[in-house]
C-alpha cells in the first residue's frame, strides 16, 4: 500500500491485497492516513508466508497497526512461518508502526523480518512486543525457534538493528538473571525524528527498572522493555508511545 | 597453522598494554554491579557469559570475520555500518568507535597499513587480513580479550580477589575458543543478540550518578 497527498491530508494511493492479509481504514479524527492490518486466518503457523510492503510518500502521515494481536502457532518441526514487512518512509513523511502484541506459542517456528527504509528528513515510530506464551494457560516456551530481525536504514545506510535467533528453550533462556530475569514480555521501541534527543530524559522517568533507553544516533532513540506479562508490558508502552506519537494511540491500543 | 610470528603479533595486539585503552570500558558491566546484579565470582561469570555467547561477544566475532574475508572497501564500509547500528545503547557505540579508532591508529602506524577508522572488531578483522593472521586465532584471542577486560573491571568492582579472577578468565576461555570456531562459518544474516538484560545495563550506565568506567 502507498499513501499521498491530497490538500492537507494524506489518503490512500495504492493498495493490493491477496490471501489473507487484509488492510482496513477505520475513519481517522486527524488529517493522516490510519490503517489496519487484519490477518483473517487469525495466526502464524509453519508454511505459512505473509508480506507486507507500505510507502508513506513525501509529506503524508501513516499509522499502521494490528486488528488483533498476532498468534505464532505450534508448527511442524521441519517448517516455518514467515512474516516480512517492509516500509519506506519518504521525506518529511511520518511513518507509526504500531503493530498490537505478537503472542508466540509453545513450539512455534517463526522467522521475522522488519525493514525501514526512511529518509533524513522522514520521522518513523515503531514498536514490536513480543509475548512469550499463553501466560493465563501458565504456557512456557520450552521449544521454539525465533528469528526476528529489524532493520531501519536512512538514505540506505543502517541506523538500527537488532536481531534474535533462537533455537531451543527460550523460556530457560529468559530465566537466566542476565538475560531476562524471567520476563513473560519484551517490547522494543525505535522513534527516529530529529526530535528524539528531546524525549530521552522525560522517557526514562517513566521506564521500569526493568527497562531502558538510549539515542542510539542523534535523532535515534531506542527503548527496551522487558516485563513480568503483556498487560503490564502495555501499561508501560501506552504513556511512553503516545509521549512519542502527540498524544495519540490507535483505537486497538486502548485497554 | 597460526606461525610463532603470527601467534606473538597477535598477543601484542591483543594484550591489555596495546593502547587502545580497553581498560576504561565496562560494557554495561558497572551497572550490573551497581544494581547488585552481580555481586560474586558465579554472578560475574554467568553475566560475562552470557555477553559471550549470547549478546556482544558473539556479535563481534561475526563482525571480525566478516571484516577479514571482506572483499573490498565498500563491503567493509557495509559491515562497519551494520557494526556500529547493531550497539545496543550510546555508550556501546561509542565504546566500539573508540576502541577501533585507536586501534587502527596504533596498528597502521606501527605496521604501515591503510586501516579507516572503523568498529573495534571490524578494525581488528581487518587489520589481521592485511597481515596474512589466521582468522580462527584471531577470533579467539578477540574474545579472550574482551572477557578479560570485563573480569578486570569486575576485580575492581565487586571485588573479586586475583586468584577469582585468573580463574574466571580461565573457565571463559574456552567459551571463548568455541564462540569463534561458531563464528567462521557464519555470516551477519545470523547476528543475533538476546542478553537483553545485559543490553539494558548499559543503557542504564548513561545515567549512573556514580562511576569509574565510561561505559
Amino acid at each position: 500500500m502507498s499513501t499521498k497527498q491530497l490538500g492537507h491530508r494524506t489518503v490512500l494511493d495504492t493498495l493490493r491485497q491477496s490471501g489473507s492479509l487484509k488492510c482496513l481504514f477505520p475513519r481517522s479524527p486527524t488529517p493522516d492516513l490510519d490503517a489496519v492490518l487484519l490477518n483473517t486466518a487469525g495466526g502464524v503457523t509453519g508454511g505459512d508466508s505473509f508480506r507486507f510492503s507500505g510507502k508513506a510518500a513525501e509529506g503524508t502521515a501513516l499509522t499502521l497497526t494490528t486488528q488483533a494481536c498476532e498468534r505464532a502457532y505450534k508448527a511442524q518441526p521441519d517448517a516455518c512461518g514467515r512474516i516480512i514487512n517492509h516500509l519506506t518512509v519518504e521525506g518529511q513523511a511520518r511513518l507509526n508502526w504500531l503493530p498490537q502484541e505478537t503472542i508466540l506459542f509453545n513450539g512455534s517456528a517463526l522467522n521475522r523480518r522488519l525493514g525501514i527504509d526512511m529518509a533524513r528528513t522522514a520521522e518513523v515510530l515503531m514498536v514490536e512486543p513480543l509475548i512469550f506464551g499463553r501466560t493465563a494457560m501458565g504456557e512456557t516456551l520450552t521449544d521454539i525457534r525465533l528469528r526476528d530481525r529489524i532493520e531501519i536504514r536512512c538514505e540506505g545506510t543502517p541506523v538500527f538493528l537488532d536481531a534474535i535467533r533462537f533455537s531451543g528453550d527460550w523460556h530457560g533462556h529468559l530465566s537466566r538473571p542476565h538475560i531476562a530475569n524471567g520476563a513473560g514480555a519484551m517490547a522494543l521501541i525505535v522513534f527516529a525524528s530529529q526530535s528524539a534527543e528531546g524525549h530521552l530524559d522525560p522517557i526514562r522517568e517513566m521506564l521500569p527498572e526493568a527497562a531502558g533507553a538510549t539515542l542510539i544516533q542523534n535523532d535515534v532513540l531506542v527503548i527496551r522493555v522487558l516485563a513480568a506479562n503483556s498487560l503490564i508490558l502495555r501499561r508501560t508502552l501506552m504513556p511512553v508511545l503516545r509521549r512519542l506519537n502527540k498524544d495519540t494511540l490507535p483505537r486497538c491500543w486502548m485497554l | 597453522m597460526p606461525t610463532d610470528a603470527d601467534i606473538l603479533t597477535l598477543t601484542q595486539w591483543l594484550s591489555p598494554a596495546y593502547p587502545v585503552g580497553g581498560f576504561a570500558y565496562s560494557h554495561g558491566l558497572e551497572a550490573a554491579i551497581d544494581a547488585g546484579a552481580v555481586t560474586g565470582s558465579q554472578d560475574t561469570e554467568a553475566w560475562i557469559s552470557d555477553a559471550l555467547e549470547h549478546g556482544s561477544g558473539w556479535n563481534d566475532a561475526l563482525f571480525l570475520v566478516s571484516a577479514y574475508n571482506a572483499l573490498d572497501q565498500d563491503d567493509l564500509i557495509a559491515i562497519d555500518a551494520k557494526a556500529r547500528a547493531i550497539c545496543a545503547s550510546s555508550e556501546r557505540k561509542m565504546e566500539t568507535e573508540l576502541l577501533g579508532q585507536a586501534f587502527g591508529t596504533i596498528t597502521g602506524d606501527v605496521w604501515d597499513l591503510d586501516i579507516r577508522k572503523y568498529a573495534y572488531p571490524v578494525s581488528v578483522g581487518h587489520a589481521a587480513h592485511l597481515q596474512g593472521l589466521p582468522v580462527l586465532l584471531t577470533t579467539k584471542m578477540y574474545l579472550q580479550a574482551f572477557a578479560s577486560s570485563l573480569v578486570a573491571c569486575a576485580t575492581r568492582l565487586v571485588p573479586l580477589g586475583q586468584t577469582d579472577s585468573q580463574r574466571l578468565i580461565r573457565d571463559l576461555t574456552p567459551l571463548c575458543a568455541q564462540i569463534a570456531e561458531k563464528a567462521q562459518m557464519a555470516g551477519l544474516e545470523e547476528l543475533s543478540s538476546t542478553a537483553f538484560l545485559t543490553d539494558i545495563a548499559s543503557m542504564k550506565h548513561e545515567t549512573q550518578y556514580s562511576r569509574i568506567f565510561r561505559t
